[in-house]
């Protein structure tokens, strides 16, 4: 299916993503926050990035930001789960580059199948 | 292109640029102002020996564009450490800002004598992100009553996204009598996957399986 990275400071979280796309087909990689998430995704090929938001040393919308400006990951699609459900988070987060917004906390078949039918697609910016 | 770049350079000296200010209070908050965010830098660190600075600092998070500045300001904020540092970053958390809002919660953690007596009216709060800060905050708050706290919203926050982050904190910390209220969620959000999951996983965790 491909490869996904997790980038979420919750370790729950961060497992259940997991389960959830390990389940889908996807091989999957995690990270705590936005600084250890783009070093990994230098050095390895993703094809689905899973972004929280709040997350110390550096959050998701800069995260994305440094994705959409870097040219070798601006192509990798990625989707933002967060629990903050208002209007202008959804806003700010396309703004900072996500392909799709999710609130947490998600349904397992709608992650999946949004995951992959975002990677068959090979959805980009 | 020579010429060029030598007016450039005599027109932008940093350290004689930064001199022009004064180092006492007035000098550094103006500093704290100027055009070149390595002035600013200088200025917020040098504002870590004044407790008078902090509503000025705090103001000056909520515009400073450069990274590096606000880092300088959280830091001598951290520094300071008063009850006034505590006030002041606590409107952080209903910002848009995801950066100041977690700058803020790193360095709230750090003040437990500041924010023990403020987390009841946080995690009171009508929002439900700024009660999922405040279980930010207990997390690594040395404070007692930190793993009580969180157990506190276990048994009677109603929104799921907080019961749930409150319960991936205590996966950490919890004790082996916090099962049963652990336990007791799932039946308050049946029909929530994450719910059953995070459960199940804070109680491998706790008794020593996971």
């Amino acid at each position: 299916m491909g490869r996904a990275l997790i980038v979420d400071d919750a370790v729950t979280v961060r497992m259940y993503h997991r389960q959830i796309l390990e389940g889908a087909g996807f091989e999957v990689d995690e990270a705590e926050n936005g600084v250890e998430a783009l070093e990994r995704a230098l050095v390895v090929p993703y094809d689905l990035l899973l972004v929280d938001v709040n997350m110390p040393k550096m959050d998701g919308y800069t995260f994305l930001k440094e994705v959409r400006s870097t040219p070798e990951l601006r192509a990798i699609p990625a989707i933002m789960i967060s629990t903050e459900a208002e209007r202008r988070d959804r806003e700010q987060a396309y703004r900072a580059g996500a392909n799709l917004y999710l609130v947490k906390p998600v349904r397992p078949e709608a992650l999946a199948l949004r995951a992959t039918l975002m990677t068959a697609r090979g959805e980009s910016r | 292109m020579g010429l060029v770049k030598r007016a450039e350079h005599r027109a932008a000296p940093s350290r004689p640029h930064i001199r022009k200010y004064g180092r006492d209070l007035q000098g550094l908050l103006a500093q704290l102002h100027d055009d070149q965010a390595k002035a600013r830098r200088w200025a917020a660190r040098d504002l870590a020996a004044h407790t008078e600075a902090v509503s000025a600092l705090c103001e000056r998070l909520q515009v400073e564009p450069d990274p590096t500045v606000r880092e300088a300001i959280f830091g001598s904020l951290l520094t300071i450490g008063t009850e006034a540092v505590a006030e002041g970053l606590i409107p952080l958390l209903r910002g848009e800002d995801a950066g100041l809002r977690n700058g803020a919660v790193e360095i709230l953690q750090q003040l437990p004598d500041a924010v023990g007596h403020r987390i009841a009216a946080l995690l009171a709060d009508s929002d439900p992100d700024v009660r999922i800060f405040a279980v930010d905050i207990l997390q690594d708050l040395a404070h007692p009553d930190a793993p009580a706290w969180m157990l506190a919203v276990v048994e009677a926050d109603e929104h799921v996204n907080v019961v749930t982050t409150a319960i991936d904190r205590l996966a950490e910390v919890g004790t082996p009598e916090m099962v049963p209220a652990i336990q007791a969620v799932k039946d308050r959000f049946p029909n929530e996957p994450f719910v059953g999951f995070a459960v199940d996983t804070a109680l491998k965790r706790i008794l020593g399986n996971g």
